[in-house]
């Protein structure tokens, strides 16, 4: 909300400078968007009159001009605005100053013409978000002086963020009320009297059937009036205010409005037929409203209607047809009060937004109501004449007047804010408007009808806080509270140490990314308003992300990359949804690259597979790959990975075609491991380390190309005796000298005794042993 | 002449030579043949010896002195020259090893942590410090726990300021939301202690993903909160100042000042935003902080009644304070990051150089 440091003078005899008030009201808890400075933006635009005006020889729609700015000689400025004539007052920018849209004028030519300044719309003076040409000044303006102060420009304009709790201080008055009890100053009353009703003119018929919405109704005819524009203090103001003026009467009610925080509104009454009623909608009812929407409502809506229909969406919006226009000449003006929950509920279900919404919503001051009716009509017989009828009051004429009463403890107050507080703060909390007695540690609250939000004595200690100021309270650390001590989950710690890039991608992916690699959509979980259709479902799986990761860094010249994701991925289940904690790896590319001792390496899946066992022996864990085909990853290089007997993840290439879809066109391989599906690892164990060296023996076989070197090593373990202490693959061949459809495969085992040193035979006995087993089992023969 | 002056003749002309060959001797296998031939079992000196046969008994013991003396000498040189050839073949040989060293190193892989991964390792680790228990809730959650038990029922103002993901489907009839704050963890945690049956003292740090449907240069639809919050008997805001304190000091890595604003939100009572002194200025006023010299870090507050009273935690007993913050913000305020959306391109080269 903006607030005009020259309004709030009107309530408060202020006289610092505008950055210690915009101090004092941060300090009170109004942020601070900004102040802005009005006048001093448009410094050095002064007041012109057109001497002359004559075509630019090199340009159609340019003139040139001869300005008097109160100087020894006139100035040249190219102008391409056309609703000028000579003898009109405009504003000029001088060489030198700068404007509020940033612009800095310069001398300079215009298509060969010099130009020594700028005429100025409203726009280019800030003004005015849109304007049509110059800005034409009054003929009274005197020439060469400063713009902004004949404009009466404000000084200084404050810029408030005003929390949803503070609907009081939705206007400039409760502002005011604020920095004048802080200040220790006396805040103005509003001035003027209340206007009677003239005899013969018409008073409205109104009923109130939805009574527990809208407790309070009063309505007010007023007959011949002449509309016309607002005077140009109450425009100014608007403007100032961020609103844009409508016409007289709709500017006269926003000003009041803003400057107390009523909304009310103004019927053409000629437009009405019969009495007025506050109901709640049908079903299926529906309105065209003021800006122009066809407005669909539904039961529980809270309208008021004519008897021809809803004339209005209480609290909200007036209708089309029953607002003024420059030809009304009767009026029927509105104040009433609306019970907040019922204003938001049906603004947001509409999603519509009005200045008066957000004063109902947060709620307004029972108390205001029937003393806006009165000022806003002495305002407007005064600027647009007309006779007013008598007021009809329909509802509790006292409705929420007498304000609450609260209990409170002084002691529970000082325990919350870890302060004392002296009873002269009190003084602050009664020129806010509450009514306080202390009695011991009792504290006896009356609470002003226009705080809605204090109900609780924990509210209670927010004004104090706020009154006594924040700093004011010291900074204790608390008794420290031993609790069990967290055993964090670093899965995503030993990845990178094992030289992977972690990065954190959207937990919401496309449908299509996601039946890449889960083809039945059943237990997505869909947003019903996403940002984007890119973004539509929660992620099942983390590898959609890191390839779209994958492919940003190949774009952008990464050789290859190493990226590790830790994160939820998200199912539906019977009766509810999973978030189930998840590491995935991707690995495409170069490994390292070209360098003087070595050529680039591109990655396989045993690179991958490496890091993964890695991974998971850090845990303690030994995990096991069996061939099998997984959706998404190419056949005959993918796998499940078993963790004793439980799957917990998969690993593979991702499939050729599936890559392209991601933009990768080199082999890209991904795994997954479900962390609530680990079993703990084992804790390292103390074993004497040996005192015998060990022997090792190989053996190399051609085996048929199908065969599964796990199951070689199991055999290998189970033939070679109680000594063998380690049996792997150390070559594997397939080429020149190989038939095809096999492979030569070579193991190494080795032996070891704790007790002894081996002799060759024990090494003997082993490897005879271990050819038997294997040429059985596999039909391999011995090469070496 | 006699015999044995020809026989201390020959072995004096055996010396010469040797002595000839040893220095001629071009690296240690050729020295090592010559020791043979001079000096071995069956090398030139015994050869002489052989002929001892003929001398007189009185003149055996002389050729046996002078053998043993030229023996002794001749060995001298042999282990000189050894020692020198050894040194020259030591020296061959570095000369032939000597490197570059200015060539690059063999690179290992170099993985880096995600700045926000860093950053709530170290947050979590300081509340850690100081006694708070890690919790974690679920992303996707209910209305009550995200809204309405923290004090922001349906029709509340605030409650459309979170630009709130609904999902499509609802969950035993309940709409169902991704939860825009980590504030419902306080819910959870809490109503999990008491049903345990457990009293305070309860201190949680709970870190997390939140969800805010809003996407700009600013705002991401995705980022990463932390929730703290302490129940107790007597907490106060002082006890809140004092953390706050603590942490941001201890997060910054340098003693920040901390200011406190009045603010509003529904779920503490009185609530405070927090501003810490600029940490790129020293609060005299710069481009980041809008020339004010602070910086907005944080919202906090006394955790408001109604939310205790929704976990069935006796307020007149118990009080408690609570604060929610942003990590990526004190991420980037902490290193100069000047665009949120960096963390969520993923370029490894902005996250190795963060990761470092
Ligand atoms: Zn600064």
């Amino acid at each position: 909300m903006k607030i005009p440091y020259s309004w709030l003078k009107d309530y408060v005899a202020l006289t610092a400078a505008a950055e210690a008030v915009a101090g004092d009201l941060v300090r009170l808890g109004h942020e601070i968007e900004g102040v802005e400075l009005p006048r001093a933006a448009v410094q050095g635009v002064r007041v012109g009159l057109i001497r002359s005006k004559g075509p630019h020889p090199d340009a159609d729609k340019l003139s040139l001009l001869k300005v008097d700015i109160g100087e020894a000689e006139p100035l040249d400025i190219v102008c391409g605005a056309s609703n000028m004539t000579e003898g009109d007052k405009v504003p000029v920018a001088t060489i030198g100053t700068s404007l509020p849209n940033g612009l800095t004028i310069k001398k300079g030519k215009i298509r060969g013409e010099t130009s020594c300044g700028m005429c100025c719309s409203e726009t280019e003076l800030g003004l005015a978000a849109e304007s049509a040409g110059l800005l034409i000044l009054p003929k009274d303006a005197p020439v060469g002086a400063e713009v902004g102060e004949f404009l009466a420009l404000e000084e200084a304009v404050f810029d408030l963020s005003i929390t949803p709790n503070r609907g009081d201080c939705m206007n400039v008055r409760g502002v005011a009320r604020d920095l004048a009890a802080d200040a220790g100053l006396s805040l103005a009353p509003h001035a003027g009297e209340p206007v009677a009703a003239e005899s013969g003119v018409g008073k409205p018929v109104v009923g109130i059937d939805a009574i527990g919405d809208c407790p309070l109704y009063l309505g007010r005819r007023i007959e011949g009036v002449k509309v016309a524009d607002a005077p140009a203090w109450i425009a100014s103001r608007l403007i100032a205010a961020g609103q844009r003026p409508v016409n007289g009467i709709v500017d006269v009610l926003n000003y009041i409005m803003l400057d107390m925080g009523q909304p009310m509104h103004a019927f053409d009454a000629d437009t009405l037929s019969g009495g007025v009623n506050i109901r709640s909608a049908n079903d299926g009812e529906s309105f065209k409203a003021l800006d122009g929407r066809e407005v669909k409502l539904a039961d529980g809506d809270l309208v008021v209607t004519d008897e021809a229909g809803v004339i209005a969406l209480a609290g909200i919006m007036g209708s089309e047809p029953s607002g003024v226009t420059d030809a009304t000449t009767s009026i029927m003006l509105e104040a009433a009060f609306f019970r907040p929950a019922r204003v938001s509920l049906t603004r947001r279900r509409l999603a519509m937004v009005s200045e008066a919404s957000m004063r109902f919503e947060r709620g307004i001051d029972p108390a205001m109501v029937a003393e806006a009716m009165q000022r806003a009509t002495r305002m407007i017989v005064e600027l647009f004449g007309g006779r007013p009828g008598e007021v009809v009051v329909c509802g509790d004429a006292f409705y929420g007047q007498a304000g609450r009463k609260l209990e409170c403890s002084i002691g529970r107050i000082e325990s919350r804010l870890g302060v004392a507080i002296p009873a002269s703060v009190d003084e602050v909390l009664v020129r806010m408007g509450f009514g306080l007695t202390r009695e011991g540690d009792a504290l006896h609250v009356g609470i002003p009808s226009f705080r809605h939000d204090v109900t609780i004595p924990e509210d209670l200690s927010e004004e104090y806080a706020r009154v006594i100021g924040f700093d004011a309270i010291p900074a204790i650390l608390p008794p420290l509270v031993v609790s069990s001590p967290a055993k964090s989950e670093r899965a995503v710690h030993s990845a990178v140490q094992a030289g992977f890039v972690q990065v954190v991608g959207y937990a919401f992916i496309a449908p299509a990314e996601q039946r890449r690699f889960i083809a039945d959509a059943t237990s997505d979980i869909a947003l019903a308003n996403p940002i984007s259709e890119d973004m539509a479902v929660m992620r099942r799986s983390l590898w959609p992300g890191l390839l779209k990761i994958a492919r940003h860094n190949l774009n952008r010249q990464q050789p290859g990359v190493a990226l590790v994701e830790q994160g939820r991925i998200y199912n539906k289940v019977e009766g509810g949804h999973s978030e189930t904690d998840t590491i995935a790896w991707l690995l495409t590319g170069e490994m390292q690259q070209d360098a003087w001792h070595g050529a680039a390496r591109e990655a396989d899946f045993f690179d991958l597979k490496g890091a993964v066992e890695g991974w998971l022996s850090a845990r303690g864990l030994t995990g096991r790959f069996i061939a099998e085909a997984i959706p998404g990853l190419q056949r005959g290089q993918s796998a499940k990975i078993l963790v004793g007997r439980s799957e917990v993840g998969q690993i593979g290439r991702v499939d050729a075609a599936i890559a392209e879809d991601f933009d990768i066109d080199r082999p890209v391989f991904v795994a997954s491991i479900e962390l609530a599906a680990l079993p703990s690892g084992k804790r390292a164990k103390f074993v004497p380390l040996p005192e015998f060296p060990s022997v090792e023996r190989d053996l190399v076989f051609l085996f048929d190309r199908d065969v599964v070197a796990e199951e070689i090593i199991q055999t290998v373990s189970k033939s070679g005796g109680r000594l063998l202490s380690d049996a792997r693959i150390f070559d594997r061949y397939a080429g020149k000298g190989v038939p095809q459809g096999k492979v030569s495969l070579g193991i190494r085992f080795a032996l070891q005794d704790g007790t002894r040193t081996l002799t060759q035979d024990d090494s003997d006995t082993a490897s005879k042993a271990i050819v038997a087993a294997v040429e059985k089992r596999f039909a391999a023969t011995l090469r070496a | 002449m006699s015999d044995i002056d020809a026989m201390i003749a020959q072995l004096e002309s055996i010396r010469q030579q040797a002595q000839q060959d040893f220095a001629a001797a071009a690296d240690s296998e050729v020295l090592t043949a010559l020791k043979v031939k001079y000096l071995g079992k069956k090398g030139e000196l015994t050869g002489v010896l052989k002929g001892v046969g003929g001398l007189s008994v009185e003149d055996r013991p002389r050729i046996g002195q002078v053998v043993n003396t030229i023996k002794a000498e001749l060995e001298q040189v042999i282990e000189a020259r050894a020692a020198e050839l050894g040194a020259q073949a030591d020296a061959a040989r570095i000369h032939a090893e000597r490197i570059d060293v200015s060539l690059p190193g063999r690179v290992m892989p170099r993985g880096a942590l995600h700045p926000v991964q860093q950053g709530l390792d170290e947050m979590t680790a300081i509340f850690d410090r100081m006694g708070f228990m890690i919790a974690e809730g679920p992303e996707i959650e209910t209305e009550f726990h995200n809204f309405d038990a923290l004090n922001i029922p349906p029709e509340h103002p605030a409650r459309a300021m979170h630009d709130t993901f609904f999902l499509r489907d609802t969950e035993n009839g309940e709409p169902m939301l991704l939860r825009t704050h980590t504030s419902p963890v306080q819910i959870r945690a809490m109503q999990r202690f008491v049903g345990d049956g457990h009293e305070p003292p309860l201190a949680v740090v709970a870190p997390g993903r939140v969800y805010r449907c809003d996407s700009d240069v600013t705002h991401s639809p995705m980022f990463h909160q932390v929730e703290v919050f302490k129940v107790d008997r007597d907490v106060s805001m002082a006890h809140l100042k004092g953390v706050l304190q603590y942490f941001l000091s201890a997060y910054f890595e340098q003693e920040v000042p901390i200011r406190l604003r009045p603010h509003y939100f529904p779920f503490t009572e009185p609530s405070a935003e927090v501003d810490i002194g600029c940490v790129f200025c020293a609060g005299k006023g710069c481009r980041i902080c809008k020339g004010s010299g602070w910086i907005e870090v944080l919202g906090s507050g006394m955790i408001h009644p109604n939310v205790l009273k929704s976990v069935n935690i006796d307020t007149s007993i118990y009080s408690g304070f609570a604060f929610g913050l942003g990590v990526e913000r004190l991420v980037m305020l902490k290193h100069g990051i000047p665009d949120l959306r960096l963390f969520f391109e993923n370029d490894v080269r902005f996250l190795r150089r963060m990761g470092a």
